[in-house]
């Protein structure tokens, strides 16, 4: 577990939200989320970011099966 | 079963329309099980066994006027406790909604209603819908009627049990990352996930606008089209809901596969799955291959980014809806609830609008890799056998932590990408808990993959097999 980035979360979160550390699973869960992040900073730089974020509507529609 | 002679929903929906048998019958056979059964369970959050009754004499009396009745007139069901009905209570499994009054009536209800339905109650579910294994801090956990000490799945916890015990022939739930097809894997039954926007979804609890389905439990692919047929289609009063038209479904349920191209998608879905589920889900193979499908193995690269971006989506929305209660009266969570919950305060802004701007680029990509080439894909819905209660409860034991959360694993990946999955049984476990094979397609391919479905339940009976529940 980070530490750091665990106290610098939970600070923020205070902080932007005004909500606090609920119990010590919560701990556990931002352990987790710095593990996704972790995840998400190693695939973004091969994504493609889109203007638009609604595209995913299109795809659906883009996407179907013909007929 | 209820009945045994109609053992599914289009057969007592069925033998009711051709006068073989009544909506009181049904109904009272439904209660007597759920009153027999239930406390083993614990399934139920509200019985409406006085209005059932009623609604069941009245459709009886309507039918013997000759009056024209709906595609599942007669049919008792009991439904997720949010999906919303004016007036009565809907306490998404929550101390903090426990005396919420619903100021509107769920679009599904309605239609549900409109086709001649029977809603007995309400059942039992996770916390606001968010988890994988049905533990419930404040009504108690549902419990799996093939052995109760294992987990029913979730989030539709009650949901699954109902239906799989048979207390009623269908049930609503709701599946943000596999709280659908979950239950219906660990309790032995089928579940659909439509595809995105194919059911409106007004007056249901919102988890995540992005990711929530309206679905149903059923014992078979049939019944689910039946169902689907009723339920999907544009509602004015839920902008998100597709204009797509509403097919046939049961129309499209041949039993022929031939000429069909199956993938099974070896990336990801397959990685350290138990060996009882591997074999169940390799016999299940050769069942589709025996119908006439062609069944190809192949590797998938952006599951890797298909993940990361589902990580961070369904935690922003779920605490931004959660946002008020968190502040205000944290501790009325379960434990493990206000602890998911808070992380998603931590997701940077524009991660979350990354990972949500590439979701139509992720859906081409997948489509195009997976599903031009081959019609539908095949996973096991579940990795590993089935848990139990306590192995995965995270609130007694914080080494559960991981386990509760990686039951979702292989079906929270289509939620992100949107496209309509089933989960049908397809084998037993050496402890006697049921395995689910999961099924997806291509946007709206919803009578694809319930064809497929209905073909392998055709040669196969762990759909209809029944836990033994004296």
């Amino acid at each position: 577990m980070d530490q750091t980035f665990i106290e610098g979360t939970v600070a923020a979160i205070e902080a932007w939200h005004g909500i606090s550390l609920p119990n010590d699973r919560a701990l556990a869960a931002l352990s987790d989320l710095q593990a996704a992040l972790a995840e998400f900073a190693m695939i973004r730089d091969g994504l493609a970011f889109e203007d638009e974020p609604a595209s995913f509507e299109a795809a659906l529609a883009a996407t179907k099966e013909p007929g | 079963m209820p009945i045994s002679e109609y053992p599914t929903l289009t057969a007592a929906a069925d033998a009711f329309a051709a006068g073989e048998v009544s909506a009181v019958a049904l109904t009272e056979a439904c209660l007597a099980r759920i009153a027999a059964h239930d406390a083993a369970l614990n399934s139920v959050i509200r019985l409406d066994a006085e209005l059932a009754r009623e609604r069941a004499a009245s459709l009886d009396a309507a039918r013997s006027r000759g009056e024209a009745l709906g595609p599942l007139a007669g049919v008792p069901m009991m439904h997720k406790d949010m999906y919303y009905r004016e007036g009565r209570v809907s306490t998404c499994g929550s101390q903090i909604r426990k005396n919420f009054v619903a100021p509107i009536t769920a679009t599904a209800l309605s239609r549900l209603d409109e086709a001649g339905a029977i809603d007995c109650g309400t059942l039992n579910m996770a916390e606001f819908a968010q988890n994988a294994t049905g533990h419930n801090a404040h009504f108690g956990d549902c419990r799996n009627p093939w052995n109760t000490d294992y987990c029913t799945g979730g989030s539709s916890s009650g949901s699954g049990a109902a239906v799989a015990a048979g207390f009623v022939y269908a049930a609503l739930g709701s599946d943000t990352g596999g709280s659908i097809r979950l239950p219906a894997t660990m309790c032995g039954i089928t579940g659909l996930k439509p595809t995105q926007t194919r059911v409106p979804r007004t007056g249901v609890m919102p988890l995540s606008f992005s990711f929530d389905n309206v679905g149903p439990l059923v014992r078979s692919a049939k019944d689910a089209a039946r169902l689907l047929k009723v339920i999907a289609g544009r509602d004015e009063l839920d902008p998100t809901s597709a204009r797509e038209p509403v097919p046939d479904y049961e129309a499209a349920l041949t039993g022929d596969l031939r000429g069909s191209r199956i993938a099974v998608i070896e990336t990801y879905f397959l990685e350290d799955a138990d060996a009882p589920v591997m074999a169940a889900f390799e016999a299940a193979l050769e069942v589709l291959r025996g119908r006439g499908a062609e069944v190809t193995r192949i590797a998938l690269p952006m599951m890797r980014a298909i993940n990361a971006c589902t990580a961070m989506i369904s935690r922003v929305e779920s605490a931004t809806i959660h946002a008020n209660w968190m502040r205000d009266r944290p501790q009325d969570y379960a434990t493990h609830l206000s602890a998911r919950i808070y992380a998603g305060y931590g997701v940077p802004g524009p991660t979350y609008v990354a990972a949500l701007s590439m979701r139509g680029p992720l859906l081409r990509a997948f489509v195009a890799e997976a599903l031009s080439a081959y019609d539908l894909v095949v996973t096991p819905t579940l990795r590993t056998r089935v848990p139990t209660r306590a192995e995965t409860d995270a609130d007694a034991d914080m080494a559960n932590w991981g386990r509760m959360m990686a039951a979702s694993a292989n079906t929270r990946p289509f939620n992100y990408l949107g496209l309509p999955t089933v989960s049908v049984p397809c084998g037993f476990d050496d402890r006697g808990l049921p395995v689910g094979l999961q099924l997806a397609g291509r946007p709206f391919a919803e009578a694809r993959i319930l064809a497929a479905a209905d073909a392998f339940q055709r040669d196969t009976e762990w759909h209809m097999r029944a836990p033994n529940l004296a």
